[in-house]
């Protein structure tokens, strides 16, 4: 299945959201999450939410979806102000868009990409031994979740059909469900994802391995659109970027196993920029 | 084995046996019977299910979202039955037949052409053109069920699938049992106590007839008769009666013994009496003589001092005798000496006398007499009285007293009828028994018996009778006890 043919048919699909009436706040900071966190939590949302509401003295909420371009339509729909997006969709639209703050994770705004298979499935050793195998996908629009694995297999000699089949699991977290139930032969994830999976000793990731590690790239960024005119957005950059100096602020940040937020630099997705210039005209 | 138990364990064990046999017997034909129910319902479920399955998947199909087919087969298939022991899964195919996805990805591998691969396996699936549903059964009963999924108009948009393993159609011999075990316990529980009261109750007049029979010959028959139960049932009252017959039986019986023991002891007593009689009545007719003479010729000194002798030692005798009838009774007798001969020869001839009967006698003693006089007088006394009566009017008798160191004999011949050695065992045996005419030979024999010694007839070519009793020649301390 074409990927274009994927968004058409998906973007309808996922409509329904966690937190619908608060979409209808028209006051309220309305932030998009995507599967770049683990965050479908609802207490921690709701404490993290608390957090920004009292010192922003706004309503905060965020309104979660399981794609990226879900999150994008939304956001371009003007129905969110911020997004928590991959740097993929980041630097597609980088024109749109504009940097509010970049996470640290392991203390650096930096990530990589895993491809990871079913444990002690060792036929499997890297991107060429993908070749006649299922590989899963997260996302479309995630950088590690779809566009390192396909800068790899061009890189490794292979293309799409070359494989037996691939598909999209609908975020990172399922791309390790996948590949646990041998649903895939392997699967292509955030690594930081797939380790914050493993430090909370999730099932999925127990029954996986790495088989490859990528080269360092920008986090995924919290973004808004350029030409936002909600007044606090300003604010929100604000605050998120002192949340490692106060204790609450470090208690969220260690539920989502980062270390803090900086402003960032488009710089830092210059990497992912190239590939996805590579790439799309591959493809296209 | 059974058999061996008492009753009041017998009958709970049987009931226990008869229950657990019975739900045995049922648990089985209600297996037969679910396992043919269930087969059916196991289909009808699946079917439901894999229609759908198939109607779920239709969206998913045509998105050609793996991942969320993955997810509805997830949630699904532990609906099938056998899932939650891992012997049915299922899959979606898409149009080629090949998996998009399955519930057990492991064994139904995503991208495997599993169409091609049923074309592959038999003829029954190589005709199918999988347009409608299809339930292919392998000889181990599992199941495979292929369900084309259409989109509104018809156009077949790919298929879900349904693999059931046998085990899912066997019957669940644990379920079944459960119930027909509880069951079981249940009953067992219930009438355990009841089969031990009721053996119990059976068997306790059995137990009253054993007890009865076991005391036959220390309690009273009559008492024993009033401890026999009386019981309505037929065949303990058979068995009752029998053991009351047979208690009546042994009274009789037993004062039948009685009456015959005391008859015995009467002619025990009558016996005696009578040998008594005859050892006393011996030497009397010569005693009496005595006194005759006595009176007669008593002016003679000699005869009157050889008369009063012989009385006196005539009476020694009979005194001998008598006490010899008191049980453990101490007789102090003196030896034996060549003059009883001659005493017992002149007693023997106040009766041989009217018969004309000659005796002649012979002493050959070479050794002092140890043995004691008054038994071998009465030996002496008898044999020679016998003698006399058996020579016949006109006859003779020769008696022959022989004393050595080692023995003393006395030996007894008369011109009667031979008397042969079977003759005398005969006459003997019939002496000890209920003729008391001739006591004087079986007396002999018991003398010579009671000192270590022989009383035999010696047979010899000769015509007459000869016999002779003999005795070791020692002292003894002769204890004469009658029983």
């Amino acid at each position: 299945m074409k990927r274009q043919t994927f968004l058409r048919m998906a973007v309808p699909a996922v409509a329904a959201t966690i937190f619908k009436p608060t979409i209808a706040q028209t006051d309220a900071l309305r932030i998009g999450l995507t599967p770049v966190i683990l965050a479908d939590q609802a207490a921690f949302l709701a404490r993290w939410s608390d957090y920004l509401s009292k010192r922003l003295r706004s309503p905060v909420a965020f309104v979660a979806r399981e794609s990226y371009q879900g999150v994008l339509d939304l956001l371009f729909g003007g129905q969110l102000e911020a997004a928590w997006l991959c740097g993929y969709p980041y630097v597609r639209h980088l024109q749109q868009l504009q940097l509010i703050a970049v996470p640290h994770y392991e203390g650096r705004p930096l990530y990589q990409a895993y491809l990871i298979r079913p444990r002690h499935q060792s036929s499997l050793q890297g991107w060429r031994d993908v070749k006649g195998k299922v590989l899963a996908y997260s996302d479309p629009l995630s950088n590690s979740g779809w566009l390192v694995a396909q800068t790899q297999l061009h890189a490794a000699g292979l293309s799409p059909r070359d494989l037996k089949k691939s598909f999209f699991a609908h975020g990172h977290r399922n791309v390790a469900e996948a590949v646990a139930a041998r649903l895939a032969h392997a699967g292509a994830i955030d690594g930081y994802v797939w380790e914050t999976m493993r430090q909370q000793g999730m099932a999925a990731v127990e029954q996986t391995e790495v088989v490859w590690k990528s080269e360092l790239f920008g986090f995924p960024p919290i973004v808004a659109r350029r030409n936002s005119r909600h007044e606090k957005i300003r604010a929100l950059q604000a605050v998120l970027w002192a949340m490692q100096n106060e204790p609450e602020g470090l208690g969220l940040l260690k539920a989502l196993n980062l270390t803090g937020f900086e402003a960032g630099s488009p710089l830092l997705f210059n990497s992912i920029a190239k590939m996805a210039a590579s790439t799309e005209v591959r493809v296209t | 084995m059974l058999r061996r138990l008492p009753y009041r364990l017998q009958v709970p064990l049987g009931l226990t046996l008869g229950v657990v046999i019975t739900a045995l017997i049922v648990t089985i034909v209600a297996a037969r019977i679910s396992a043919g129910s269930a087969r059916m319902m196991t289909l009808a479920t699946v079917d439901s299910a894999i229609a759908l399955l198939g109607a779920k998947a239709r969206p998913l199909l045509v998105a050609d979202d793996t991942w969320r087919v993955y997810v509805l087969l997830r949630n699904t298939a532990a609906l099938l039955p056998g899932a939650d022991k891992h012997h049915a899964r299922a899959a979606v195919l898409d149009v080629q037949g090949k998996i998009v996805a399955a519930s057990d990805p492991v064994r139904l591998e995503t991208g495997r052409d599993v169409l091609r691969e049923l074309a592959h396996a038999g003829p029954d699936a190589q005709a199918q053109q999988w347009k409608q549903r299809v339930a292919l059964e392998r000889a181990d009963k599992a199941l495979t069920l292929i369900h084309p999924v259409s989109s509104e108009d018809g156009q077949i948009l790919g298929y879900s699938y349904v693999q059931l393993d046998g085990p899912v159609f066997a019957p669940d011999w644990a379920a079944l049992a459960k119930p027909a075990f509880l069951g079981a316990l249940l009953a067992v529980g219930f009438l355990a106590p009841i089969g031990w009261f009721v053996g119990n109750r059976m068997a306790r007049p059995v137990r009253r007839i054993a007890a009865c029979i076991s005391q036959i010959g220390h309690v009273e028959t009559a008492a024993l008769i009033s401890q026999l139960p009386i019981d309505t049932d037929p065949e303990l009252d058979r068995i009752g009666n029998a053991v009351k017959r047979l208690l009546q039986e042994m009274e009789v019986r037993r004062q039948a013994e009685q009456r015959a023991l005391s008859a015995e002891r009467m002619a025990a007593l009558g016996r005696i009496t009578a040998a008594v009689a005859h050892e006393i009545n011996n030497p009397l007719g010569g005693l009496l003589t005595a006194t005759q003479t006595l009176r007669l010729h008593g002016e003679s000194e000699t005869t009157r001092v050889k008369t009063l002798d012989l009385i006196e030692r005539g009476l020694q005798q009979i005194r001998a005798t008598v006490a010899s009838l008191l049980p453990h009774a101490r007789i102090e007798d003196r030896p034996l000496e060549v003059g009883d001969l001659e005493d017992v020869v002149a007693l023997v001839q106040f009766t041989a006398t009217p018969r004309q009967v000659f005796i002649k006698s012979q002493a050959d003693v070479s050794s002092a007499l140890r043995v004691p006089s008054a038994a071998v007088r009465q030996a002496m006394l008898n044999l020679m009285l016998n003698a006399v009566k058996a020579a016949g009017e006109q006859g003779w008798v020769s008696v022959k007293l022989e004393g050595c160191a080692e023995s003393v004999s006395f030996t007894v011949s008369n011109s009667g009828n031979r008397l042969t050695a079977e003759d005398l065992e005969r006459s003997i045996a019939a002496e000890s028994g209920n003729d008391p005419r001739g006591f004087g030979l079986w007396v002999c024999r018991e003398i010579a018996t009671q000192f270590a010694g022989r009383f035999e007839a010696i047979d010899s070519l000769e015509a007459h009778t000869r016999l002779m009793f003999w005795i070791p020649n020692r002292e003894r301390d002769v204890v004469t006890a009658i029983d």
